[in-house]
């Protein structure tokens, strides 16, 4: 059972506290059908999927779909789209999913973040595509939603405020456009290290 | 009889989870005006691009400058060079003949004696026997699917003719009535959902279109919510005719969220929210955007 609106636990709903304990052998002791019709009523089971009204092609792993506008046709077709959003909350009314909550993380350990992939990590389009709201340097096409970062190591912020930052800045900022990069799963614990490496580098 | 039990007490912990809802987040909501003038208080553009008969032609060849005319300088009549748009005018024209040979077509679409104009004005309008609120592109699928063709929501052809009506209300204001109703609700409902973060970057409408108008994305300022329904369906580079349902479609994809089929509620409650924002202001069609 989820624990939903409660409190978000990543590591799935079989670790939530209390349930391993209580629910699951009383569970193994009833017969296999009931144990099959209650999973059906779960609504934390069935509800929490994709809406209906997603356009996804649901047979492939990438399932989201982009439209493609054929003159003179009464189709409109459907292509993959080069990313798979499917996992995240959509507008449809629909959809049950949560929102992931904000997280707030500790670096742990040396940084050990190569700057170099960082910077490739920053300009990839399906990672981190900073110069989306950033002015990074050797980037003329960039934009002015978030500050820029030309010499920011000069601004001497610690790593772990950085790591914060990239992670999830809705801690330091619930008004931020910046996507949390680490609660959303768009980039790793490592990715993350080279991001702040390269952050850290920037002259 | 204790798996029965089971079943029940299931049902019993299910219940209230159902009826809560998932965690979300808002944008700051802000307060909206459903007309075009509401933008003074938002970007306050709006006296830039108020006359479209009137643009300034110096602020529009300037590009630090012209997002401040909402790219109204792309739609007529600023816009007099012939693309795409003017291309699938007269194939919206050629194919609404075929379709309403009998005048039943423009019936279905709630013409009153076969008179088109102002009838753009009107959508999205609640359909009462469908007992739901359709956009102009829906009702075109709806009504084309009764006269035996199929006109998909979004796909050329059905924008084709959705640009053919849009012409026949060529310069009158669009008109929707949101202050009581179904109509109301959706309006609520869309104002909702341009505030809510969705997809891996938990980002909503309102993230840029309310409160960072004029910064710039990748090089491009990002403009107002108000008055841009006016000239949909509109010729893109990229997508050849696109509606303002394909139009949520892209936006999504470009911000990082699962995008849903044309016609889908939630697309609809924001559409019926936007042309809101629209009202008051001439439609302009046919008109390009890169």
């Amino acid at each position: 059972m989820h624990q939903r609106g409660k409190e978000p636990r990543p590591t799935g709903f079989l670790t939530a506290p209390g349930m391993t304990g209580l629910v699951f052998p009383r569970l193994f002791r009833t017969k296999p059908g009931a144990w099959l019709v209650s999973l059906l009523l779960l609504p934390g089971v069935w509800a929490a999927e994709l809406p209906p009204d997603a356009a996804v092609d649901r047979g492939v792993p990438t399932m989201t779909l982009t439209p493609q506008v054929v003159v003179h046709s009464g189709r409109l077709e459907w292509e993959p789209f080069s990313r798979d959003l499917s996992a995240w909350p959509t507008l449809s009314h629909a959809d049950r999913r949560s929102t992931e909550k904000p997280r707030r993380v500790s670096l742990t350990g040396p940084l050990e973040g190569d700057a170099t992939r960082g910077r490739e990590l920053a300009m990839r389009r399906d990672k981190g595509f900073c110069m989306l709201c950033h002015q990074l340097p050797g980037e003329q096409w960039s934009g002015n939603f978030g500050i820029s970062l030309l010499g920011y190591r000069l601004n001497h912020h610690a790593d772990a405020d950085l790591y914060q930052q990239v992670f999830d800045p809705r801690v330091n900022n619930p008004h931020t456009a910046m996507p949390p990069y680490g609660t959303n799963r768009i980039l790793s614990d490592q990715e993350i290290r080279d991001i702040v490496a390269y952050l850290q580098s920037l002259e | 009889m204790r798996s029965l039990l089971f079943v029940l007490l299931c049902l019993g912990v299910a219940t209230p989870q159902a009826e809560s809802m998932p965690y979300r987040e808002y944008d700051a909501l802000e307060e909206y005006a459903p007309s075009v003038r509401g933008d003074m208080w938002l970007s306050g553009t709006y006296r830039l691009w108020a006359d479209p008969g009137r643009l300034d032609w110096r602020m529009a060849g300037n590009p630090e400058d012209n997002w401040k005319l909402n790219w109204k300088f792309m739609d007529p009549p600023f816009n007099q060079t012939v693309h795409g748009g003017h291309f699938a005018l007269d194939r919206g024209e050629e194919l609404f003949r075929a379709l309403n040979a009998k005048g039943r077509f423009a019936a279905c679409l709630g013409a009153r004696q076969g008179r088109l104009k102002g009838l753009r004005t009107g959508y999205p309008r609640y359909h009462a026997q469908l007992r739901r609120i359709v956009g102009l592109e829906e009702a075109i699928e709806l009504c084309a699917a009764r006269q035996g063709r199929e006109l998909q929501n979004g796909s050329y052809d059905n924008s084709a003719v959705s640009l053919f009506l849009a012409s026949k209300s060529q310069g009158m204001p669009i008109r929707i009535q949101v202050d009581k109703g179904p109509m109301q609700q959706a309006y609520a409902r869309g104002r909702k959902l341009f505030h809510m973060r969705t997809g891996r970057s938990n980002m909503a409408c309102s993230s840029c279109h309310t409160h960072r108008i004029g910064l710039k994305l990748r090089n491009v300022a990002v403009t107002t919510p108000y008055g841009d329904v006016a000239h949909f369906p509109v010729y893109r580079t990229r997508f050849q005719l696109q509606s303002l349902q394909l139009r949520f479609v892209e936006c999504n994809l470009d911000s990082g969220t699962q995008p849903l089929r044309p016609g889908s509620s939630a697309y609809t409650d924001l559409e019926v929210f936007l042309t809101a924002l629209s009202n008051g202001y001439p439609v302009s069609v046919p008109s390009e955007r890169h």
